[in-house]
């Protein structure tokens, strides 16, 4: 069974937002809401400048608080390639998933009412395809595949790099790693 | 066309709240509802019954619960989103959401507390009723009075913790993911709980009780309040800035620090009120003077309930795991 995760490559981004427009495409967002998101973030003091492109989505974490306060049970991991899903006829939108999240990456679907989010573009994964945010990104940055499989794009990108995860103190254990654009490997 | 996209959160666009007033008031009146609960078990239980008697608060507070946990449990089906879904609560049990917990909760306090309130009731208010079974059902619950109570009361206490537990266990808002949250909103729970029992109340007997009891809970929070600040104070840099708006003056943070101005004043004198009011000679019938000043003390103990409620509810969704 594939453990699907995903590589944000900082390195390779150029914030064009082709992700997030390819994916409001594919998954039909509504307007002003986002499943994913690049943040641009100054760090340090002037001169000392630079900026911190960072992709930003679910996380697919292995420890999700947000099925854990679903008070109803739509909210679950797929025990086949542990993504984080939402079943949506059981979604009453208490919003407890979007306050339990750490990475603020759900929302209320303002058109549909649900508790809405990144699902790998699991669709596209059942045909075959990479997700939609991946398949666009013309850098390169977006890397997905299966962490069980030596020769997937993850494994080997993780395999060669100086790898972290969003709030690792939050102990939620994500599937969405960051290579930083200015850190270097030990 | 240049496309932005940054993070933003209720930090910097408050109209990203995820809970807002509706919930504030949930858990406002759900607290009050456990709180008046407890009180009402205490008051036909305390000294084998000779509280209760002769005194309408024995029958009207039991009443008041259902009624007051009905309201709060309408603000809640107000926030849901996906209101028709609500049914989904109640077919699933989810042992880590402490929302799925609290509703199967309130699915039994809502009829234990009608049960009691019926049980509750003498005879020449049966007329109250209106229809015939409710009130065979009100004489045949009498001799399960003192079985309700209990439940009615271990009940109180559960939801009183519930309404602290439901926003403690969300690691992502710091200052919400404290264990003294519960404890704080029981106390309050139990504190405004006593409030209303004064309000209600007819005899001096009862409100003189029920204002000790309530210069005990004050206390209890105003140890508890600064205790949990302390702690959020001492605790990660995430969990310190989590206050800062309740100590900050700024424009930005003005409902935190105003409230929280508003709060340390109000419970003071409230508890100052209270202890005068035990002091005085109640032998005769109450001045309406002296009637006026314990209804404004009891209200500035609701008024700081409900303070507490809204300002954690918002102040909570500023705060971000770092």
């Amino acid at each position: 069974m594939p453990k699907y995760a995903m590589v944000i490559d900082q390195r390779r981004c150029v914030a064009c937002m082709a992700c997030v427009v390819a994916c409001k495409n594919e998954n039909d967002v509504p307007p002003e809401q986002y499943r994913t998101r690049v943040l641009e973030m100054v760090e340090g003091e002037f001169p000392q400048l630079r900026m911190e492109l960072r992709s930003e989505l679910c996380n697919h974490c292995d420890n999700p608080p947000c099925v854990y306060n679903c008070p109803t049970g739509a909210s679950y991991k797929r025990k086949e390639d542990g993504i984080v899903l939402l079943r949506k006829n059981r979604c009453v939108g208490c919003k407890a998933c979007v306050a339990a999240c750490p990475y603020d990456a759900r929302y209320i679907n303002h058109e549909k009412g649900f508790a809405d989010k990144c699902t790998f573009c699991e669709h596209r994964l059942k045909e075959g395809k990479e997700p939609a945010c991946v398949a666009t990104c013309i850098g390169k940055s977006r890397i997905f595949g299966d962490m069980d499989d030596p020769k997937s794009p993850v494994r080997i990108a993780l395999q060669n790099s100086d790898a972290t995860v969003l709030l690792e103190g939050a102990g939620t254990r994500p599937r969405v790693y960051y290579i930083k654009k200015f850190s270097k490997p030990e | 066309m240049e496309l932005t996209v940054t993070g933003v959160n209720a930090l910097t666009s408050p109209h990203l709240h995820i809970w807002d007033w509706r919930v504030s008031l949930y858990l406002f009146l759900g607290g009050l509802s456990a709180g008046l609960a407890v009180m009402t078990t205490i008051l036909h239980l305390r000294k084998g019954g000779a509280l209760v008697k002769g005194e309408p608060a024995g029958y009207i507070a039991p009443l008041l619960v259902p009624v007051i946990l009905g309201i709060g449990m309408f603000f809640i089906f107000l926030d849901l989103d996906r209101k028709l879904n609500v049914y989904w609560f109640y077919l699933t049990i989810q042992p880590l959401s402490p929302m799925s917990w609290g509703s199967w909760g309130l699915l039994v306090f809502f009829p234990v507390s009608g049960l009691f309130a019926l049980a509750s009731l003498p005879d020449d208010k049966l007329s109250w009723l209106m229809v015939e079974p409710l009130k065979n059902l009100a004489v045949a619950t009498r001799v399960y009075l003192f079985p309700l109570a209990i439940i009615n009361f271990a009940m109180g206490i559960f939801i009183g913790i519930y309404t602290g537990v439901l926003l403690s266990s969300f690691v992502a808002r710091p200052l919400w993911n404290s264990a003294i949250l519960p404890v704080l909103f029981l106390t309050s729970a139990l504190s405004v709980g006593a409030a209303l029992m004064i309000m209600i109340a007819r005899t001096n007997k009862v409100r003189l009780w029920f204002t000790k009891m309530d210069i005990w809970m004050i206390l209890a929070e105003m140890v508890i309040l600064p205790l949990f600040f302390y702690g959020q104070f001492t605790s990660s840099g995430a969990h310190r800035q989590s206050i800062m708006p309740f100590f900050s003056l700024s424009h930005e943070y003005s409902f935190y620090g105003f409230s929280m101005l508003v709060l340390f004043v109000i419970l003071p004198i409230a508890l100052v009120m209270k202890m005068l009011e035990i002091k005085e000679d109640h032998e005769g019938e109450l001045t309406s003077q002296a009637l006026a000043k314990m209804r404004l003390s009891a209200c500035l103990v609701l008024l700081g309930g409900l303070i507490i409620r809204l300002t954690f509810v918002y102040a909570g969704q500023l705060s971000k795991f770092t």
